[in-house]
């Protein structure tokens, strides 16, 4: 049964989600709004949840996005709105994607590995994505209690080297706010993940309070993440590039019992790597609903992406800081036109007859 | 609509490719290192020479091959540069091996870097993301490079013996304050921009004694000074440079005040003559109150049994570890002395200690933008020193 159940939705909001805001977000946050960057990062949380409400009330319609916009404006100007969102998919994917890279690169190898390290990534999610969209919901069932464990354990694992009161004054970083929130962008996109789901989730009434209540949930555990980092480093936060691989390792055992934190690391890490694959999923979801679902349509179309990923992930090698430079700044505008005005526009769609 | 191929890949597959990038994230190359290409260092010594750097690296080496033919065998190098990054440049060109400071456990900070900028000796290590920022950093007297490359009386490596004084039961006597790299950073980026360091001085031992690998050759071996390591004195940083030294006793009544102290013994007096204590209960802070002026409650109250008398005494009397009244206030004055000494002391070298600044700046923007700059020549302290008998 290729559907999304609400379980398997409500585990991806509070569990999966997330995960995707606690690797270069964080110090990018501190680096802007200095002790305050829980708010920052607040104000994104509620924008999104009010988003992702907006999203899943058109779930009991029952059609998919891509009808919505048929439904709307007809074929042609459907088929164009849902490839430019697509497009913005495939952007969007490729933040996670530098970052996931440079991650394991950094944290799990003691020098620099070779490319191959990195290269399996690529052949997975060109084989995930394969798969229909549906899919993902057997996917987050499995995920979820891992990403429970994995952040509980960190959590658990940090907050007893935190220091709290870092966290004071608030009203320090209110220089950078704005500019914090504008970077920040780059990395709330959950509610236009969840349009291409449109069609796909099983309806149940209350699905729409009830999945923005789960994502809140998960916000809420993402921000205590960013005070409890922020506790950890202080004014050195900015300094700290993959966060949560870093508050765990001051941990008193942790001299006696070795790196125990790497469990719930390497757990989170796994977590990650499908969320990477997600946007990739999406869009290719997008584009093979448009172009009436051709068999081996999905495949060559997920090779087709994974190779373009791979090709940017190896020009773009040693470049992330100009990548990033670049997302966080002259293009983040991209992300409120797909991520808040498309999901809440979404809802003006006509949705008077079910599929 | 899902195509029969796809449909007909099996589940195998997905397990498979899972596998295999589960394979390549966390393989680590399983570990390995080859030990003929890399330096595993184990401690740096950073000192000033001219306008760049000196590092010395004691760099860890297959055993058998060296010094000695057990424990932990160790090669110092000595490398210059402009900047630290330089010096680790110039070790891999003329050694050949990569320099690797994932192992790297101690940083010790020359007396001349230690004074000129700590924090430009430390920029290399807390830009690299593989130094661990948990490592300990100290300061030493004279030059970094020769007491790392120093012959240690009590073990293979000397920062293997100066890493022992940072021990946790050495941090619960009081003895010595260490600090890691990570805290020293935080103190320093901080509201106050200070800090402090455990302060290593070498001691060579009495009589010049064989080096431990030279016993073996018999006969003839090089004559190496062997030393053991004192970190009692504590440096004081202040806007990253070294501006005082505090001694043994003034680190103690610091450990006392940050409540660190357990099993920590300190001297009072009776009747003139010695007695020791030793603490069993330490509950010390620094309180800033900006009410009618700047003002600040050094507290401590400890619990003590009388651990030792100078004196031969009765048996009744070593049975007992009551502390008499006497004593108890005597300790009490010898407290409040270190204390006071200690705060006076570190207000002379501007540094704030006390983290003064900080508390100001978390509990008020406004009033550490009054005061941070006059606070510390404006504060009054009040000194609260409560010592009573475990009996």
């Amino acid at each position: 049964m290729n559907r999304i159940s609400p379980r398997q939705l409500f585990f991806f909001l509070a569990c999966v989600a997330p995960v995707g805001k606690i690797v270069l977000l964080p110090a990018r946050l501190a680096e802007f709004a200095k002790n305050d960057l829980i708010f920052p990062a607040a104000v994104h949380f509620l924008v999104q949840a009010l988003l992702v409400f907006c999203v899943l009330l058109l779930v009991k319609c029952g059609k998919s996005f891509y009808e919505l916009l048929e439904d709307t404006f007809g074929k042609i100007a459907a088929k164009i709105v849902i490839c430019l969102f697509a497009l913005f998919l495939l952007f969007a994917a490729l933040l996670p994607l530098l970052e996931q890279k440079l991650f394991v690169q950094s944290v799990f190898y003691d020098t620099l590995p070779s490319l191959v390290a990195f290269s399996p990534f690529f052949l997975f999610a060109a084989f995930l994505c394969a798969k229909p969209l549906a899919g993902f919901g057997r996917v987050w069932d499995v995920l979820a209690p891992i990403a429970i464990a994995g952040m509980a354990g960190v959590l658990l694992l940090s907050v007893g080297s935190a220091d709290y009161a870092a966290l004071l004054p608030v009203g320090a970083g209110k220089a950078g706010f704005f500019e914090a929130l504008r970077t920040a962008a780059s990395w709330f996109f959950d509610s236009a993940l969840l349009l291409p789901l449109l069609g796909k989730i099983d309806y149940e009434k209350g699905i729409a309070w009830k999945g923005t209540l789960c994502y809140l949930a998960g916000a809420a555990v993402a921000l205590f993440f960013l005070a409890t980092f922020y506790g950890v480093f202080a004014e050195t936060s900015v300094n700290q590039l993959f966060a949560f691989t870093k508050t765990s390792k001051y941990f008193s055992g942790i001299t006696v019992l070795g790196r125990i934190d790497y469990l719930f690391i390497f757990a989170l890490a796994l977590v990650m790597a499908f969320y990477c694959a997600m946007p990739v999923q999406a869009c290719v979801e997008c584009v093979n609903e448009a172009f009436g679902r051709r068999p081996y349509l999905p495949t060559l179309l997920s090779v087709a992406f994974a190779a373009i990923l791979f090709t940017l992930s190896v020009l773009l090698d040693y470049r992330f800081g100009e990548v990033l430079f670049a997302v966080t700044g002259a293009l983040v505008w991209v992300y409120p036109v797909f991520t808040v005005l498309v999901p809440a526009l979404s809802l003006l769609l006509r949705r008077d007859h079910a599929k | 609509m899902q195509s029969r191929f796809l449909k007909t890949i099996p589940m195998k597959l997905y397990v498979l490719l899972a596998a295999v990038v589960i394979f390549a994230f966390f393989s680590n190359d399983f570990g390995l290192v080859d030990i003929q290409k890399t330096a595993i260092i184990l401690a740096v010594g950073i000192d000033r020479a001219g306008d760049g750097y000196s590092l010395t690296t004691q760099i860890a080496v297959p055993k058998g091959s060296d010094r000695t033919t057990g424990g932990t065998s160790s090669v110092e190098i000595e490398t210059k540069g402009a900047t630290v990054s330089d010096c680790l440049t110039e070790l891999e060109a003329v050694t050949g091996w990569v320099p690797k400071l994932v192992f790297c456990n101690l940083v010790v900070l020359g007396e001349d870097a230690a004074k000129e900028d700590a924090f430009a000796a430390l920029n290399y290590f807390l830009r690299n993301e593989y130094m661990p920022d948990s490592c300990l950093i100290a300061a030493c007297e004279g030059k970094a490079g020769e007491l790392i490359s120093s012959q240690s009386a009590i073990d293979d490596a000397s920062s293997l013996a100066i890493t022992k004084l940072f021990s946790d039961a050495s941090v619960k006597s009081g003895a010595t304050l260490p600090n890691s790299l990570k805290d020293f950073a935080i103190d320093h980026y901080g509201a106050s921009e200070s800090g402090y360091l455990p302060y290593l001085r070498a001691i060579r031992q009495e009589g010049e004694q064989q080096a431990a690998g030279g016993s073996q050759g018999g006969g003839g071996g090089e004559q190496t000074p062997q030393n053991i390591y004192t970190a009692q004195e504590t440096a004081l940083f202040s806007k990253g440079k070294l501006v005082d030294v505090l001694p043994p006793e003034q680190t103690f009544a610091l450990s006392l005040l940050q409540g660190n102290v357990f099993s920590g013994t300190f001297s009072a007096e009776e009747k003139g003559e010695p007695v020791t204590l030793t603490v069993l209960e330490d509950d010390g802070g620094a309180s800033l109150s900006m009410d009618g002026g700047p003002s600040v409650k050094l507290s401590l109250r400890v619990k003590v049994r009388l651990c030792c008398r100078g004196l031969a005494a009765p048996i009744e009397d070593v049975a007992s570890d009551v502390v008499p009244q006497e004593v108890l206030e005597s300790a009490e004055r010898v407290l409040s002395e270190s204390v006071g000494a200690l705060f006076e002391r570190s207000r002379a070298a501007g540094c704030d200690v006390f983290f003064l600044r900080r508390s100001l700046y978390r509990s008020s923007l406004r009033r550490y933008a009054e005061w941070k700059d006059d606070l510390l020549p404006a504060i009054v302290p009040h000194i609260e020193t409560k010592v009573v008998s475990m009996h």
